[in-house]
């Protein structure tokens, strides 16, 4: 196989990478709040629960939760699970990201003093605009860069998915790598990995940036 | 001063921290017009009663009216608070200033003093932006509205907090030791602001460690004790009485 | 506003390629899904042009044109090919799969491959027999056959015992590597797959001439799927008969080794 052809292959796994990546993000990120809220919720009962799950999901390793997500169907309600494969990726992705998400979340809002609600309060915005307003900016800035850190986690995290067999870029590099009995594939797809952490910080810095303005 | 209007009616407030009680049945009325000054040491209630007025803080037992009008009563540590549509109307009567400005650090100036009474409010915006400027103009700050608040001093930061405060029209006035956050030169810049709102007959209730200014504005001053109204009365009445504790407080500051 | 387009366009092309991936290869009666482990030249692995090919993917292909199937080649984890053949997500191993030792797990075809397990070792390594071994590191690959063997009580667990250590590992580049780096002394596996790895690495490495085994390859389906295995044994018979089951031996040079019979 030609360094060309390779480059074409793993540039094909990277498509798959990015769908990872990509749809992961758009569901954890909303997710996360829900979560967050959950935890912080004044209802001992939900914020005990949201607790726990917190602590499974980020407490065992996320192949083995992908197995759960994607076997389970099949194992515990005898579900047929041929086309699953793809969502059962997101869906594993997504809830676990979504638990350090939350974690992240809720200590930004923590740190936010209780002066901010009371004068928000005293000044007469509800509760949900408060939130939005006044609240979540503050919090956005306090805790996008341990977002950063989560997002470059997750870049490289999406390699798990070859654990329920999805083909991503990784694993077709491992594929190719042994068919060609070369390292070459290796080296290619550690600067695939790169640039695209360069380019998700870079794109992050930006945003930093402008949330720097205060 | 008994044929003006009742702006504020507080009955009978009691509040306990645990076993700590810091308020024994306190009553008190605040008439239109009038400067009142809450005077007394540290962790005798006066912060706490301040507190319970703009409905931070809930009590134990007691009643809150503004304007007439009941915006909560408590019976037993049990609280029942007016309808919310209705609360909310009592709540337009009155702002407070914090002693920490509690200024929202990601919004210019002006934006601070606009959001509420366009977002809250629903105010014409056009209409609240002129209002707001000239409410700064006022406040001597005419040339900082694009600023954040971190870029201003601590004098600065707490007059942006009473025009955010004042730019929602509010009846009384509530500011909770607005300067000991402050360092000593610049308090003169806000106490000149707030002698300034009293010459213009804003109602308003002062808790605060400013002694001499508390004298020198205030129509009736109230020094609270261990959780009750040991004096109250006009400037002269309070800062002349013989009560010991009084004489004491006095006095310590002297000595400070 | 520019970019918010932009950023939409992205999203809607992103969703349709999912969609598309997803959505695809609805399960029927005539889709034949192969689970097979993509880095086991030359059963199965990804070609010059990124396709996945190799002596039991073909050999598929022709079963599914008897049968009029379509194949569905999906890559598997190794490791989970119980987990994907019993959930249904696949309809059978196919992919150098060794029967001896696993008779009762699966549905079984004829045999078709006669395969032995070798130990690889460098050519300048002093090895010469099994009974050099010990004391050892040899690699074996993780939940394979040549694994099963050196644990078993009836295979050659006496000899896995005297190895100094016996060292697992995911996939048959990253044994080489290490075995060319010298962090492991030799590495057991299938022989087809060690004449191929070999032929592909010069002649560095050798394959000793003791056995440690003799084994056959089948196709397996899971505990009851009778049916379906029929139809495939009958394909294969077949394609003995019709000389298509040679011609593709001969091509992935595994002539010496079949055992299909006519």
């Amino acid at each position: 196989m030609s360094f060309f052809n390779m480059l074409e292959q793993i540039s094909s796994g990277m498509l798959h990478t990015i769908l990872i990546f990509f749809f992961t993000l758009v569901f954890s990120l909303p997710l996360g709040w829900i979560v967050a809220f959950g935890r912080m919720s004044k209802n001992k009962i939900i914020s005990g629960i949201t607790a726990f799950f917190i602590s499974i999901l980020r407490g065992t390793p996320l192949m083995l939760q992908l197995m759960v997500v994607f076997y389970g169907p099949y194992f515990l309600f005898q579900l047929p699970i041929g086309n699953w494969r793809f969502p059962a990726i997101i869906v594993g992705f997504s809830i676990n990201y979504a638990a350090y998400f939350a974690e992240i979340y809720r200590s930004g809002i923590s740190a936010i003093p209780v002066g901010q609600y009371e004068a928000a309060h005293i000044l007469g915005y509800t509760k949900v605009q408060t939130f939005f307003k006044i609240i979540l900016p503050q919090v956005i800035r306090i805790i996008l860069p341990a977002v950063t850190n989560e997002v470059i986690t997750l870049v490289k995290d999406t390699s798990l998915a070859f654990s329920i067999s999805y083909i991503e870029m990784f694993s077709i590099t491992k594929q190719i790598a042994s068919t060609q009995t070369t390292l070459m594939p290796f080296a290619i797809a550690a600067a695939f990995y790169y640039i695209f952490n360069l380019l998700v910080s870079f794109v992050m810095r930006r945003l930093e940036k402008r949330l720097n303005y205060y | 001063m008994s044929e003006t209007t009742i702006y504020l009616e507080m009955n009978n407030i009691k509040k306990s921290f645990g076993d700590l009680q810091v308020l024994k049945d306190i009553s008190l009325k605040v008439h239109e017009g009038e400067v009142l000054s809450i005077i007394g040491p540290s962790g005798s209630g006066k912060s706490t009663l301040l507190r319970i007025a703009t409905m931070l803080e809930t009590m134990d037992n007691g009643s809150i009216k503004y304007m007439d009008k009941e915006a909560a009563s408590a019976e037993n540590g049990s609280v029942h608070y007016a309808k919310p549509q209705a609360l909310r109307e009592i709540k337009k009567n009155f702002g407070l200033v914090f002693q920490n400005f509690n200024l929202f650090p990601h919004k210019t100036v002006l934006h601070n003093l606009i959001d509420a009474p366009v977002h809250v409010q629903k105010r014409n915006k056009t209409e609240v932006i002129a209002e707001a400027k000239a409410l700064l103009e006022k406040m001597g700050l005419s040339d900082k509205e694009d600023y954040y608040p971190s870029q201003l001093s601590g004098g600065q930061q707490q007059r942006v907090a009473i025009a955010r405060a004042l730019a929602l029209k509010p009846k009384v006035l509530f500011f909770d030791e607005p300067t000991s956050a402050l360092d000593p030169e610049l308090t003169g810049e806000v106490l000149k602001v707030i002698k300034a709102l009293a010459e213009e007959k804003m109602t308003m209730v002062i808790v605060t460690h400013e002694m001499s200014f508390a004298k020198k504005i205030s129509d009736r001053v109230i020094f609270m004790d261990k959780g009750v109204i040991a004096v109250e009365g006009t400037p002269e009445e309070v800062f002349n009485s013989d009560h010991s504790r009084m004489q004491e407080f006095l006095g310590k500051l002297k000595h400070e | 506003m520019k970019l918010r387009k932009k950023i939409l366009c992205a999203l809607l092309t992103i969703s349709t390629t999912a969609a598309l991936l997803t959505g695809c290869g609805k399960k029927d009666n005539k889709t034949f899904t192969v689970g097979f482990d993509a880095e086991y030249p030359p059963y199965g692995y990804m070609d010059e042009n990124g396709e996945y090919t190799g002596f039991d993917l073909e050999l598929a292909e022709e079963v599914c044109k008897i049968n009029g199937w379509t194949l569905k080649k999906q890559p598997i984890d190794w490791a989970n090919k119980d987990n994907e053949l019993n959930s249904g997500s696949i309809d059978c191993i196919w992919n150098g799969f060794t029967i001896n030792g696993r008779e009762d797990k699966y549905e079984w075809s004829v045999p078709y491959v006669d395969n032995s397990q070798v130990v690889v070792v460098k050519a300048d390594s002093g090895i010469k027999g099994l009974s050099d071994l010990a004391g050892k590191t040899v690699g074996v690959q993780a939940a394979s056959a040549a694994l099963d063997v050196l644990t078993d009580e009836e295979g050659q667990k006496e000899l896995g015992d005297s190895f100094g250590k016996l060292q697992e590992f995911a996939d048959y580049n990253t044994a080489f590597v290490e075995l060319q780096a010298g962090s492991v002394d030799a590495i057991a596996m299938d022989i087809g797959v060690a004449q191929y790895q070999i032929s592909g690495r010069g002649d560095e490495f050798i394959i000793l001439d003791e056995h440690l085994n003799a084994e056959q390859y089948g196709v397996g389906f899971k505990l009851g799927n009778t049916k379906m295995r029929d139809d495939v044994n009958k394909a294969l018979k077949e394609l003995k008969q019709n000389g298509k089951f040679d011609e593709l031996a001969e091509k992935y040079g595994l002539s010496e080794m079949t055992c299909l019979e006519p």
